[in-house]
């Protein structure tokens, strides 16, 4: 334990704290927001599948009190937020995306995965000037007041980044990208057209559907950006990880939280164990790397089974199953990851029918880090036991806590502070649900 | 190579060897989702689980990286480190069996990689840890966890997150449950404050055997090893090597011992290690930490020299816990992967999906199981990181770093393998 970790530490407990409180009122959704899930995947959807986002700048804050700048796209009836918004359309289907540009230079999108892609009509493709030089992968909107309008017909069913194409190593550092999720036809509750890509949409209001939109950022690279001044590449280190815009423990707080303005979407995945009557069908997490290096997520306490891979769904010819589990979703830079996870209570542990076979310490012989804690001082799912009082329990009913987290730790960091960045966590009820609720 | 000593009657090699003499368990619980390859029945028969009792403790020490590589003042070699080691470390080391004076007396003589682990499915393992303390950072209060890296339906009070159940504080112990129920190449560590502790060397393998082994498969002959149930025989293998991939970088090691502060995101290795070592020491004999006739290399007692018969299936175990992503290569050999993240690499519908290929890619927190035939001409051969600039000791010349050599006899050169990476 390091002096300065400690202080940054205690600066981390603060906002945990604060996230804590409001995972206790994870089903209080503010008005503005009412139609959003508390917490999983907010789309924006469109009977036409036509969508109007407005590239801009704006600040997001990370839980060490820093405040960044950043460029990103934002729906344009709505403010600056923080990946761009997640945009889901159908599969087979056009889509229309209308961008207008304020940012002080050109900008544009483009859709990796996506094919036979359209700029105002005419074909997406590289720009060079006239000296042969490539400008920018993509037609662009001019700075300032530009506009360029893309269509394309939905490809394979899955997930998708989209992100500038122009100035690309700057202006994707700065935040210029998003989420684009693509759904079979028909079939809503599927990652693919194939049935065992089914997932659990039993709850309209929560259903078990994630992102995770993973990122980093240089503050020295943005705060040349904000300034005017050059930067220098051959410096660059990452400082900050964030998962849909945001790092540990933001990472947990509710969709459209009113403290993170500009950083809307959730992380954090709340779930019952599996069951094969109740609760037979898994959540998916839709995996994206906006950054250039690979990101190798771990999620505690289950495996997750990979089913797709850049928008296409792992199967053979004649639709083997080619399908894998994984402890470690080691996501390279622009690689999208679908996945289904549920998490089992196999050995069900009771302490009256089936007590665990070793005795927690006594309170005194623990150590309990932090001024908080998730755990709920019993191995049992739905067990609580008293902590001290100089501690606070964010348990509400004994639910289980894991958490989920790049495993290149430096990433798992708030500029350096550990328990941050690319970091969230699932939280497991019991199958009865949480009283306290 | 540390064992674990008896307790209950057990040998120390029955942990590392499938354990004979068991009913064949039944596969449990089996679907779409989560199942293996082969359909099982739901309600299974009574498993037996036999117990096997560990104790672990975590404290701090000393180890040598290779005495050529360039220092790199003030960081490498540390100024306080006694003689003959250069770098501080923290680890895990195995005392089952030994007495409280005996593991009270190993506070300060941390090893890496960790105390190899190898269990069967089904085992219920009760696994003590004991924090000792850091020797040489008595200002220091750090707690001490055990987190079983890819256990799946774990629960959080036996997970060892920290902040989400509990740790070991320094002078008290706890005691881990496990119940695999899945065999595979998993890996352990230290969460507590993780970036440190991982960094500072408290990782180590663990490894699960499969109740197959139990029930050869076709007419495999009783004491033949696979790796996972794999239905055909797939994954048998004659020996096996598992490897801790980490990274070690002085300069927080140093600041570590000296009472300073490390900005994790400098992340900037400076030695590439299999199993704690790098080569050429990767390729020194299996030690013991009670014994000083290793020398520097007393706290880092396991090998990673592979040596095999022509004709061998090899299996060999890759464990990152680095930072980096790794990509272990052998040159006239291939190697085909049967399992990613303790995994076999088969589908749903048992569609099967093992690579062939010569480079072996492993990420931070992840595994893999691979498996090659040694060629049928003896001489030696080079495992190692085509990730070329990790070959290297402290920015030296020469070769080092991530690399160890398979040394391939003729047939019956070396005898029947009982332990693991001998």
């Amino acid at each position: 334990m390091k002096l300065t970790i400690r202080t940054s530490r205690r600066r981390l407990r603060a906002v945990t704290g604060v996230a804590a409180v409001v995972l206790g009122s994870l089903l209080v959704v503010s008005p503005v927001a009412s139609a959003a899930p508390s917490v999983g995947a907010v789309c924006d959807t469109d009977p036409n599948q036509t969508f109007s986002l407005t590239a801009g700048d704006g600040y997001v804050s990370t839980p060490d009190g820093n405040s960044i700048y950043m460029w990103s796209y934002a729906n344009s009836k709505r403010g600056f937020q923080l990946p761009g918004p997640t945009l889901c359309v159908t599969s087979n289907q056009l889509v229309t995306i209308v961008l207008h540009n304020t940012l002080p230079e050109a900008t544009s999108i483009v859709f990796p995965g996506q094919k036979g892609v359209k700029a105002d009509g005419n074909p997406a493709q590289p720009q060079f000037d006239t000296g042969g030089s490539l400008t920018s992968l993509v037609q662009s909107a001019a700075a300032t007041t530009g506009s360029v309008t893309y269509t394309f017909t939905a490809g394979s069913p899955g997930t998708y980044l989209y992100e500038s194409g122009t100035d690309v190593d700057k202006q994707v550092q700065m935040g210029m990208y998003g989420a684009l999720i693509v759904r079979p036809a028909g079939h809503p509750d599927q990652v693919n057209d194939r049935a065992d890509s089914a997932f659990n949409v039993s709850d309209p209001l929560s259903p078990k559907e994630y992102v995770f939109l993973l990122s980093e950022v240089d503050p020295d690279v943005h705060l040349a950006v904000e300034r005017g001044l050059p930067i220098d590449w051959s410096a660059y280190t990452a400082r900050y990880f964030m998962i849909n815009g945001r790092s540990m423990p933001d990472t947990l707080a509710p969709n459209n939280a009113s403290w993170l303005p500009a950083q809307p979407y959730s992380a954090f995945v709340h779930i019952k164990p599996y069951d094969a009557v109740t609760n037979p069908r898994p959540a998916t997490i839709r995996y994206l790397n906006a950054g250039t290096v690979n990101y190798p997520f771990h999620p505690h306490g289950s495996d997750e089974r990979v089913i797709n891979r850049d928008g296409h769904a792992l199967q053979g010819p004649t639709g083997q199953d080619l399908s894998y589990q994984k402890y470690d979703l080691d996501v390279g830079p622009g690689q999208t990851l679908d996945v289904l996870m549920d998490w089992r209570d196999v050995e069900h542990w009771d302490a009256l029918t089936n007590p665990l076979p070793t005795q927690i310490p006594s309170i005194n012989d623990q150590l309990l880090v932090g001024t908080d804690t998730w755990f709920s001082e019993s191995g049992y799912l739905g067990s609580s036991n008293p902590l001290p009082p100089t501690i606070t329990s964010n348990n509400q009913c004994g639910e289980y806590y894991h958490i989920a987290h790049s495993h290149a730790l430096e990433q798992a960091t708030n500029y350096g502070a550990t328990f941050g960045g690319m970091m969230t966590v699932f939280r497991i009820d019991p199958p009865a649900g949480c009283p306290a609720q | 190579m540390t064992g674990f000593a008896p307790r209950h009657g057990l040998s120390r090699r029955s942990l590392f060897v499938g354990g004979g003499g068991l009913v064949a368990g039944t596969l449990i619980g089996s679907n779409l989702l989560l199942g293996s390859a082969a359909a099982a029945p739901l309600a299974a028969p009574a498993v037996a689980h036999p117990r096997k009792e560990l104790h672990l403790v975590g404290t701090d020490g000393w180890v040598g990286m290779p005495d050529n590589a360039p220092a790199d003042p003030p960081f490498f070699p540390d100024s306080l480190a006694p003689s003959p080691f250069n770098t501080y470390v923290f680890g895990f080391r195995d005392v089952t069996g030994l007495s409280a004076a005996e593991v009270a007396a190993q506070r300060g003589k941390a090893q890496i990689s960790a105390p190899m682990m190898a269990f069967d499915e089904e085992d219920d393992i009760f696994l003590t840890l004991t924090n000792l303390g850091l020797l040489q950072r008595p200002d220091l209060f750090d707690g001490h966890t055990l987190h079983w890296h890819g256990f799946v339906n774990a629960i959080p009070l036996f997970d060892g997150v920290p902040e989400l159940s509990l740790a070991v504080p320094v002078g008290r112990d706890l005691t881990y449950f496990y119940r695999p129920h899945d065999a595979g190449t998993y890996m352990y560590h230290c969460h507590f404050e993780d970036v440190e502790h991982v960094q500072m060397g408290m990782t180590g393998m663990v490894f699960v055997r499969p109740k197959q082994n139990r029930t050869p498969i076709g007419s495999d002959p009783v004491g033949t090893k696979y790796a996972y149930n794999d239905g055909d025989g797939s994954t048998r293998y004659d020996r096996e090597f598992a490897f801790m991939i980490t990274e070690l970088w002085s300069a927080a090691h140093y600041r570590d011992a000296h009472i300073q502060v490390n900005d994790w995101t400098d992340f900037d290795p400076s030695f590439w290690l299999l199993n704690g070592r790098a080569y050429p020491d990767t390729v020194a004999a299996n030690g013991n930490p009670l014994s000083t006739a290793a020398g520097r290399l007393q706290y880092q007692p396991i090998s990673s020299l592979i040596n095999c018969n022509s004709g061998d299936r090899v299996l060999l175990r890759l464990s990152n816990l680095g930072y980096q992503n790794h990509s272990m290569t052998v040159d006239n050999i291939d190697l085909q992967i049967v399992a990613k993240d303790a995994s076999l690499l088969k589908g749903r519908d048992g569609t099967t999906n093992y690579i062939t290929t010569n480079t072996v890619d492993v990420g931070p927190g992840e595994s893999r199981d691979v498996i090659f035939v040694a060629p049928s001409t003896p001489g030696t051969y080079l495992l190692y990181d085509r990730k070329y600039s990790y070959l290297e000791n402290g920015g030296g010349t020469g070769y080092g770093g991530m690399m160890t050599e398979i040394r391939v006899g003729a047939a019956g050169t070396y005898p029947t393998q009982t332990v693991a990476n001998t």
